[in-house]
């Protein structure tokens, strides 16, 4: 960036702030800025590097970088418009989607594709193209976004949609912030079922987990859960959310924003998840979640499933966690799975959680799509030795299985990994840097993975 | 809740104490004028109001640095719209070299938007909310307590909205016009983003809270937060011979 002169500075004030990635993996000393109205937003120098950011609750340092100002779009979190009748919202990119979801629930729409977190935004929502509760039925996020709005390096505001500035707008998705500073969206919102009844299924290992999900992929919400302990590793249940009428479940309770899982949680002074915790905490999860039968499920509750989760991230200390996401073709998944057991079995790898999830779309450039079965494996402390070596044996046993990375969950990828765990890795850097001239939008993230 | 039957006018509404004050005034169910530079983040604000709210909006994009008359183009915004019971002028624009080093122009130009703005408002305004009873809302600086060798322009238009307090205050009765004056300490504001501060910053919702409840109460002249009172009153009072050696 050119030195600016006190003069110049006026309007687009900038901070030193120290940030760090959600995962806790990446922290930097950046500068922030947060702009308040629309002309602020086109104010940093034409050469400046920038990257948006939103409620920095992604995994990983997606929103900010040591070279890059982070241009905040706290203020920019009004929804605009509202089409009560054809279920169309106009929101600003700050928006918080569990704010999207408190609006449309209360005029009876729903945004059925939203991320675990409440106070991921818009904007995120589209850089990181996130998935739901069950992407098999309702896609990611690319499937309820219409159209948007960005301001690119060099000023200009540029509207995207399907059928205009198609290619920006299909690169914007997925497109990690890369493709300019997103302002605003138009959202395609959903009748909501009135209410959830929750199957639960136990299963023995990932594979039994995988047929489950199979059968019941209309289901409006459908994910397993898995013990990553070694010996019962893949053991686990696998919850079927299926639509019901209000009377059977109970009245829909939206939760206030205070009751939100705040976008920095302070890390607990020690590790909770050693193994000792992640023992107890599984065979109290089994006990409470994994026994056959079915309950209530309200919708808010699957629609905000984080909020109790406080504890849950705060116990990985400050050594943090990682997500491991991996999306594996259905033929090559058992296969997979065995050789992951096996090697948990061998290695024993700290495995905190593990959720499974059906897939049944199209990957698109960076996005996390295709047809299979993704696993979400968090585990603590992952720059310890072992941590480290299951995190690579895993990469290269997905890759091995055709397997393809979500770049934005996971911060211990490298470049040359992630060029291999990724199909059509290149074309979607050069369609990305074909719409980030100079490279100007740039991130940590960005520069880990050479995007 | 239904809407009132007034309007409420905010004059700087797109950032800042402004935004605040339009969602307080919003929440309460006036009607509501705003009035800020750009077109964009006026109709951002007004929509976002009226759908949250389901109040009337109308907003007037006017750069009040260049306006010779913003109070006579407020005015003929205000055509159709329910009588305006408040006028609120949370405007203010100060410049890192406004240290008496500034040119005529520069100094022009701050004075039109601290001082020539609000006084010309509020001119033109004043017919219809004596007419209606209303109240004139002018916000102070805890800069202008005493002058320094920075913000002088700034700080002596600030000061000047003391004397237009005292005069508003003088020519009329609080039966007939409320008038009250905020000072202001520091606020968590883009203006203030990323400073080094001696002082806690307060947050614009806080206050916009606190003069939206109080504006049917009477004429008054207040420090918010409360505490700054004192902090003025022990600047005012420290001997010129220790106040001329302080840094700033």
């Amino acid at each position: 960036m050119k030195d600016a002169g006190p003069a110049d500075t006026r309007g687009f004030a900038l901070a030193d702030v120290d940030l760090a990635s959600f995962d806790r993996q990446f922290r930097a000393h950046c500068r922030v800025q947060r702009p308040d109205r629309y002309r602020l937003i086109e104010a940093l120098p034409r050469d400046a590097m920038r990257i948006a950011r939103g409620s920095g609750v992604s995994y990983t340092a997606a929103s900010f970088g040591a070279d890059a100002i982070s241009q905040s779009l706290a203020a920019f979190d009004r929804i605009l418009a509202f089409d009560e009748d054809g279920g169309r919202l106009v929101a600003e990119a700050g928006v918080k989607i569990g704010d999207v979801q408190r609006f449309a629930l209360a005029r009876g729409w729903y945004l059925a594709v939203a991320p675990g977190h409440p106070a991921a935004t818009v904007g995120g929502c589209i850089a990181a193209d996130v998935h739901g509760k069950n992407p098999a039925r309702d896609g990611t996020f690319r499937a309820v976004v219409e159209r948007i709005e960005l301001v690119r390096a060099n000023s200009d505001v540029v509207v995207a949609s399907a059928s205009d500035n198609a290619d920006l707008f299909a690169a914007t998705f997925a497109g990690f912030g890369l493709t300019g500073v997103i302002t605003r969206a138009t959202l395609r919102l959903a009748r909501p079922p009135a209410a959830l009844i929750v199957r639960r299924v136990p299963v023995a290992n990932l594979a039994e987990a995988a047929r489950m999900l199979r059968e019941a992929a209309n289901a409006p919400v459908l994910y397993g859960w898995h013990d990553g302990r070694p010996g019962v590793f893949g053991r686990g249940v696998v919850r079927i959310g299926l639509a019901t009428d209000a009377g059977e479940a109970g009245a829909m309770r939206v939760p206030p924003p205070s009751r939100d899982l705040p976008a920095g949680i302070r890390p607990m002074p020690f590790a909770l998840w050693n193994r000792a915790g992640i023992a107890a905490a599984n065979v109290w999860l089994g006990s409470r979640w994994c026994r056959a039968g079915q309950s209530p499920l309200p919708l808010a509750e699957a629609l905000f499933p984080l909020n109790d989760a406080h504890a849950y991230f705060a116990g990985f200390g400050k050594a943090g966690m990682v997500e491991a996401q991996w999306l594996v073709p259905h033929a090559l998944f058992d296969e997979f799975a065995g050789m992951l057991a096996e090697r948990v079995a061998r290695d024993r790898p700290r495995i905190a959680l593990i959720a499974s999830k059906l897939f049944a779309g199209r990957p698109e450039g960076f996005g996390f799509d295709g047809e299979g079965i993704a696993l979400a494996i968090q585990l603590p402390a992952p720059a310890e030795p072992r941590q480290r070596a299951f995190l690579e044996a895993l990469a290269e046993i997905a890759i091995t299985h055709g397997g393809r990375a979500n770049l934005i969950k996971e911060s211990t990828l490298d470049a040359a990994t992630a060029r291999r765990a990724v199909g059509g890795f290149d074309a979607a850097r050069e369609r990305l840097a074909a719409h980030n001239p100079g490279g100007l939008h740039a991130s940590e993230l960005a520069r880990r993975l050479a995007l | 809740m239904s809407e009132r039957a007034a309007t409420a006018i905010v004059v700087g509404a797109s950032s800042g104490l402004g935004r605040a004050l339009a969602a307080e005034l919003a929440r309460a169910q006036y009607a509501l004028l705003l009035i800020a530079s750009d077109r964009r983040d006026l109709d951002a604000l007004g929509a976002s109001l009226n759908l949250a709210h389901g109040i009337a909006v109308r907003a007037l994009a006017l750069d009040l640095g260049r306006e010779a008359d913003p109070g006579a183009r407020i005015a003929g915004t205000l055509d159709g719209m329910p009588p305006p019971a408040a006028l609120l002028l949370p405007i203010g624009q100060s410049r890192e070299d406004d240290d008496l080093s500034l040119d005529a122009g520069r100094i022009g130009a701050l004075l039109a938007v601290n001082l020539h703005a609000p006084l010309a408002i509020v001119h033109a305004l004043l017919p219809r909310l004596v007419e209606s009873h209303g109240t004139v809302v002018l916000f102070g600086s805890v800069a202008a307590t005493r002058g320094r060798g920075r913000n002088v322009v700034y700080a002596s238009a600030k000061r000047a909205l003391v004397s237009l307090y005292e005069s508003l205050r003088q020519r009329y009765r609080s039966r007939e016009l409320r008038v009250q004056l905020y000072e202001l300490g520091f606020m968590a504001t883009n203006l203030t983003y990323g400073m080094k501060l001696p002082m806690p910053v307060a947050e614009p919702d806080a206050i916009a809270r606190t003069v939206v409840r109080r504006l049917e109460r009477g004429s008054s002249k207040r420090y918010v937060p409360r505490w700054w009172a004192l902090v003025a009153l022990a600047v005012r009072w420290l001997p010129w011979s220790v106040y001329r050696r302080m840094k700033g």
